[in-house]
């Protein structure tokens, strides 16, 4: 039996269960058994000294959805592309513009920005002040720049 | 009173040429956003874009005259526009539709969206709303023609 942290209720009506991150994977493969076959949604939470991360989970059958939380204090958390092949887009987001690690993920590249952007947008440390630009090469690939007059 | 004689139109090349371009402007099939909704409707039955001439929405930049910018141009997207644009043929006109487009609207603080479409390409009409309705937009088209025609605004 995987061990929760703390368990309550959304305003919606959802469970909400907060585990440790070694847990998580243990405790995502109970819930599939358990007909939660769909990986609705992943976010990121920005606590400032810690990142949050958010799993909805769906059960086809039962159209019921459970809520995982976890916490992580070096942005790093394990990653679920072993369970559910859904979750390969959904963290490449999260590491995209919140810049959560997730182990174990076949190709973590940024899903929406060029690869060599600053920073991730979503963090609350991103600083805004420092406009990035972006124009596309000869080989049709964007790159960003902090240069105004390159790209848009 | 009709006679039946004919008669004679005075008119310079030059303000045929106009009066044929202004009332023959494609439009590019080009929503970006949620004002691509409003860009829609007014080639439908409605409003119908048909009569000032702009027959119909060309899949194609190579066929086309007039972009409407239709909805956010984030800076992934500015490149390709510039390229689309690119490849339209002389003379081209753009028409920027919404806020978004016109200063970055509610996206003006954002790190992802362009301040203004008018950074990547000219722009010959503003419309601005949020979005705006048909009825701007098409008034926007009819300003358009006016200023192919070279004539001032009433």
């Amino acid at each position: 039996m995987v061990e929760i942290l703390e368990e309550s209720k959304g305003k919606d009506g959802r469970r909400i269960l907060k585990v440790a991150k070694e847990n998580l994977i243990a405790l995502m493969a109970n819930l599939k058994d358990q007909g939660f076959d769909h990986l609705s949604l992943i976010t990121g939470v920005d606590r400032k000294d810690r990142l949050e991360v958010v799993y909805h989970v769906h059960s086809m059958k039962k159209n019921e959805y459970i809520v995982v939380k976890t916490e992580t204090l070096d942005e790093r958390v394990p990653s679920l592309t072993s369970l559910y092949s859904s979750a390969n887009w959904d963290e490449r987001e999260q590491y995209d513009l919140m810049g959560i690690i997730f182990e174990g993920h076949p190709n973590l590249k940024r899903m929406f920005l060029p690869e060599n952007w600053a920073g991730h947008p979503l963090r609350k440390n991103y600083d805004l002040q420092k406009v990035q630009y972006i124009n596309m090469d000869e080989n049709g690939e964007d790159y960003a720049t902090f240069d105004s007059g390159d790209g848009w | 009173m009709k006679t039946g004689d004919g008669g004679v139109l005075t008119t310079t090349l030059e303000k045929a040429m106009e009066w044929g371009r202004s009332n023959s402007l494609w439009p590019l099939t080009f929503g970006l956003a949620c004002c691509a909704i409003e860009m829609m409707a007014i080639q439908a039955s409605d409003l119908d874009i048909s009569r000032f001439g702009s027959e119909i929405f060309r899949n194609s930049p190579r066929q086309s005259d007039l972009m409407i910018v239709a909805g956010t141009v984030t800076k992934k997207m500015a490149p390709r526009v510039r390229r689309l644009y690119d490849e339209m043929p002389y003379p081209k006109y753009v028409i920027a539709m919404g806020v978004c487009v016109i200063q970055g609207g509610p996206y003006n603080q954002g790190y992802s969206v362009v301040l203004g479409v008018d950074k990547v390409v000219p722009v010959d009409v503003y419309v601005p709303g949020c979005p705006p309705t048909p009825e701007a937009l098409t008034y926007g088209i009819m300003l358009l023609q006016k200023k192919i025609r070279n004539e001032t605004e009433r």
